[in-house]
């Protein structure tokens, strides 16, 4: 397995704050890195110090560059970052913002769409489905369709390895799912990977490989999903019994199923 | 997909017709601005003595060729280029900053190369061989200092660029730079009436010269501004999304940020500060042909290159043989349209 | 030509001065009777002044009244003066206070004046008011024509105890208007020649003076045509307009600092008024000390400059 990325000693701070203290990990092709823990344990300001936008102390090198090597357009061609939120000013139409992601594969300031370009922004919009809405207005759209967009976006970018802050934080059931499956089915491809910070537990295991346990900014654990998510670790470091919890949770809806 | 990829193709045959509209537009504007004036000249003569002009041919009627040629046209081209200039810097900066308020003088830009002009007044400076030049060159670069301190401070504020910030910013600073203006008045009392003349602005002076120096700007700064019509795209859609899909922001900002101050620089230079004409003509053409910079940016080129040339036709022509400062009229159009842009946008119209 | 006019002003003095004793008060509302010491006015905006004597420190805060002051020989009773009054020279020596809006009241307290002097124009009731509650005496002048001019003149005279010269310097000035007046009646062309009167230059925006400015009443007398006799005032005029109206003779009062071309030499470089009159013919005057904007005794002086540049001296 090739190393996609790979972070030493990450350190954060602001000021007398640290944020993120010396946490190490790496991702591989077909994994899906899920980073995990409690609220103010540092998985977002992990997410921007990788991308680009917090600065930080340690090394992080991409395919075995150092991160700060790279130009912008040739980083976004091995790593694209799905934000959290959007909030686009200008009624772009869905079209244009997937083109966007073309961006980095371009050749000249004037150098029209090439067939290859063509040809990603048709697989992305088969992935996502946007074909109905193709011409909207993003300003028009629901939540869940505009995290779509930007997924769309990040397909049509074709990075090796995929940065997800939380992408499904703030969106219904069916688009949780919807966006899992897509991402789930994008890792199929050999030589991908994907890195998310979820909220979810669950989520989690569902989907995830592998997993970087955080406790305020500090790292507990990393490795297969199934042992850095052990009970010991989660009770520790969540403060209660996580597995009794979330089998009183799936409780409820057996004794719906059983009756 | 064979059907979606057949719809963008027709549209993108009546997106390239619109986009011939704005150049055939300016030009219009543009015969009709040197036809019209505060002397009213015959359609014929007028063509005539443009004709003579360009071919070399001895005038008939030296008046009438003063008239056309060599005061008319000169301001004509010098407004539809400051119009030009104020409209593509105005696009770019609401792009960039993802705010449909931000321009020259919402953000106190204006007010900045005001001051550098003024600065040149008072102390004298001068280019040897360039009678206007340090004038010029004063206020692109305070237009560019400017720029920087209201946008460090805006991102120190509020990294997201609301629009309070913003215009909040762009008030303070518009304050603070007047008072200094102000404070140079005072202490220059021989260079007093050059300054508060030049604070007037006006295009009645506008020569050929002048419409030379506002070309060469233009053509190396829109240049550079329409250039960046894809990474306007995606800072419009947020800074966020423009760093992710792999464009260097920071070299961006500086191209645009550049570009944008020599441009607001030269335009102050010579006509003053002529206020709106960067908010409004973008936001007309934004409705026209959507916010897609590759579009918008040379539409409103040439959009804006009419709106002046319109504005400044009212104000050669509505009082004649008064003349309007060219400000007013861009300020009333400009003070109504900000007003809607601003209710619509706090209303979620 | 001078010796003539001399000739003729020196007659014209000596007329004035052995009439002046003799006086005309009845027709001139401004003449209170003063028997007594005190001196007790009716001032341009019909305020009652009320002097205990001529006075003898006065501020002045408008240019022209400052000049009047040293025409009417008071000069030496100016204590203070607005900032922007700079003729004759010497009161350029005299402290200045701030004027117009800026007035400061406490400024003008400081230097103890018996009087103080000051335009309707740019000064303010509530600035008058303030003044005369401090027991200063306030006099406005309000001069928009050369009648009022003389009346200026005339109620500074007697604020300042100098009623005879102010005559002999108001009566100067009539019979210079009257003898320019009748010498350009005489010698002026058949139509009228015409004349342009630049207040601003082009570089930012053309100002001309109207009807009803001191330029355009002294060009009458002249037998001159304005350009812009249809407009009211000082007005920001299309460059096309002067072009087409093809003036004979241009009066500039742009002011030269020293830099560049001077005002006439930006006038006859500007593109396209190669074919106006005056520029072809290189007719034109620039007047740089307010000779012809100023309600004060040089509006003779400035006509006189007028009458030499178009008519030869």
């Amino acid at each position: 397995m090739s190393e996609l990325l790979s972070v030493r000693d990450l350190t954060v701070s602001y000021g007398d704050l640290t944020i993120v203290d010396r946490v190490s990990f790496s991702l591989s092709a077909g994994e899906w890195l899920m980073v995990v823990g409690p609220n103010g344990a540092g998985k977002s300001t992990i997410v921007s110090a990788i991308s680009g936008g917090a600065p930080h102390r340690g090394r992080v090198s991409v395919l075995g560059r150092s991160l700060t090597s790279y130009k912008p357009s040739a980083l976004a061609r091995v790593m694209g970052v799905l934000a959290q939120r959007h909030n686009v000013g200008y009624a772009f139409t869905v079209e244009e913002v997937v083109r966007l992601g073309r961006y980095c594969h371009r050749r000249g300031v004037f150098a029209g769409s090439t067939s290859q370009d063509e040809a990603a922004i048709e697989r992305a919009v088969a992935m996502t489905g946007l074909e109905p809405i193709w011409r909207q207005s993003v300003l028009t759209l629901s939540g869940g369709e505009l995290q779509r967009t930007f997924l769309a976006q990040l397909f049509a970018q074709d990075p090796q390895a995929l940065i997800l802050d939380e992408p499904t934080n703030h969106l219904d059931l069916a688009y949780q799912e919807q966006v899992f499956d897509l991402i789930s089915q994008w890792l199929k491809e050999p030589g991908r990977a994907v890195l998310s910070v979820v909220h979810d537990l669950s989520l989690a295991r569902a989907y995830g490989s592998s997993a970087l346990l955080l406790d305020r900014g500090r790292s507990v654990g990393s490795g297969p999903v199934s042992d850095t998510l052990s009970r010991q670790r989660l009770s520790q470091v969540y403060e209660m019994d996580v597995y009794a919890w979330m089998e009183r949770m799936l409780s409820q809806w057996q004794e719906v199923v059983t009756l | 997909m064979a059907h979606a990829r057949q719809r963008r193709g027709e549209r993108g045959l009546a997106r390239w017709a619109g986009q011939l509209v704005f150049p055939a537009l300016a030009l219009v504007v543009m015969v009709v601005a040197v036809s019209l004036g505060s002397v009213s000249v015959p359609l014929g003569q007028t063509v005539e003595a443009l004709w003579r002009a360009a071919t070399g041919q001895p005038q008939p009627d030296r008046m009438i060729a003063s008239i056309i040629v060599s005061t008319r046209l000169p301001r004509v081209i010098c407004a539809a280029l400051i119009g030009a200039g104020l409209s593509v810097g105005g696009a770019a900066m609401q792009g960039l900053l993802k705010n449909p308020l931000a321009d020259g003088s919402t953000l106190g830009v204006s007010g900045g190369a005001a001051l550098g002009a003024v600065v040149a007044i008072a102390f004298g400076l001068t280019l040897p061989g360039l009678p206007f030049g340090s004038v010029m060159v004063m206020a692109m670069v305070f237009a560019f200092l400017s720029l920087v301190i209201i946008m460090g401070l805006a991102y120190r504020l509020d990294n997201s660029l609301s629009t309070n910030t913003i215009i909040l910013l762009g008030v303070i600073f518009s304050m603070f730079v007047s008072s200094i203006v102000s404070l140079l008045i005072t202490f220059s009392d021989d260079k007093i009436h050059s300054i508060t003349f030049w604070l007037m602005g006006s295009l009645a002076g506008a020569n050929l010269n002048q419409a030379l120096a506002l070309a060469g700007v233009l053509a190396v700064g829109a240049t550079a501004i329409v250039a960046c019509g894809r990474e306007l795209n995606a800072f419009a859609v947020g800074e966020d999304n423009a760093r992710q899909v792999g464009i260097d922001v920071r070299r961006i900002k500086v191209v645009v940020l550049v570009s944008v101050s020599a441009l607001i620089g030269v335009c102050v230079a010579v006509g003053g500060s002529i206020a709106f004409v960067g908010l409004v003509t973008p936001h007309m053409v934004r409705l026209l042909v959507g916010p897609n910079h590759r579009r918008l940016l040379p539409a409103s080129l040439f959009g804006g290159a009419a709106f002046l040339m319109l504005a400044d036709l009212v104000a050669r022509t509505v009082l004649s043989p008064r003349e309007l400062p060219i400000g007013v009229v861009t300020s009333f159009i400009g003070a109504i349209f900000f007003l809607t842009i601003f209710w619509r946008a706090r209303k979620g119209v | 030509m001078r010796q003539r006019l001399g000739a003729w002003l020196a007659l014209v003095l000596f007329a004035t001065t052995a009439l002046a004793g003799c006086g005309d008060s009845s027709k001139d509302p401004t003449t209170a009777p003063s028997d007594s010491a005190g001196i007790t006015l009716t001032d341009m905006m019909g305020q009652t002044v009320t002097l205990s004597g001529p006075a003898q420190k006065v501020v002045s805060l408008t240019a022209s009244d400052v000049e009047i002051l040293y025409a009417i020989g008071a000069g030496d009773t100016v204590v203070g003066r607005g900032e922007f009054c700079d003729y004759p020279a010497e009161v350029l020596q005299v402290p200045a206070v701030q004027s117009g809006n800026d007035t400061n009241i406490e400024q003008i307290i400081a230097l103890d004046p018996d009087l103080v002097v000051m335009g309707t124009m740019a000064q303010s009731q509530e600035q008058s008011d303030q003044l005369r509650q401090a027991g200063i005496a306030v006099l406005a002048t309000d001069a928009d024509d050369i009648a009022s001019t003389y009346q200026a003149i005339e109620l500074l005279g007697q604020a300042t105890g100098r009623p005879s010269q102010a005559q002999a310097v108001v009566d100067q000035m009539r019979t210079t208007f009257a003898d320019l007046s009748a010498q350009a009646s005489a010698r002026a062309s058949q139509p009228k020649p015409t004349i342009y009167y630049e207040i601003s230059p082009l570089e930012y925006g053309l100002w001309a003076a109207g009807r009803g400015t001191f330029m355009d009443e002294v060009g009458q007398l002249l037998q001159l045509d304005n350009i812009f006799g249809d407009l009211e005032g000082w007005a920001e005029v299309s460059q096309e307009q002067v072009l087409e109206r093809q003036p004979d003779y241009i009066l500039t009062v742009a002011m030269y600092f020293g830099e560049g071309p001077t005002p006439i030499e930006s006038i006859l470089s500007r593109q396209g008024w190669e074919q106006v009159p005056a520029v072809a013919d290189d007719a034109i005057l620039n007047l740089q000390q307010d000779e012809l904007s100023r309600p004060g005794p040089r509006l003779a002086a400035g006509a006189q400059l007028l009458y030499d540049f178009v008519y030869g001296a």
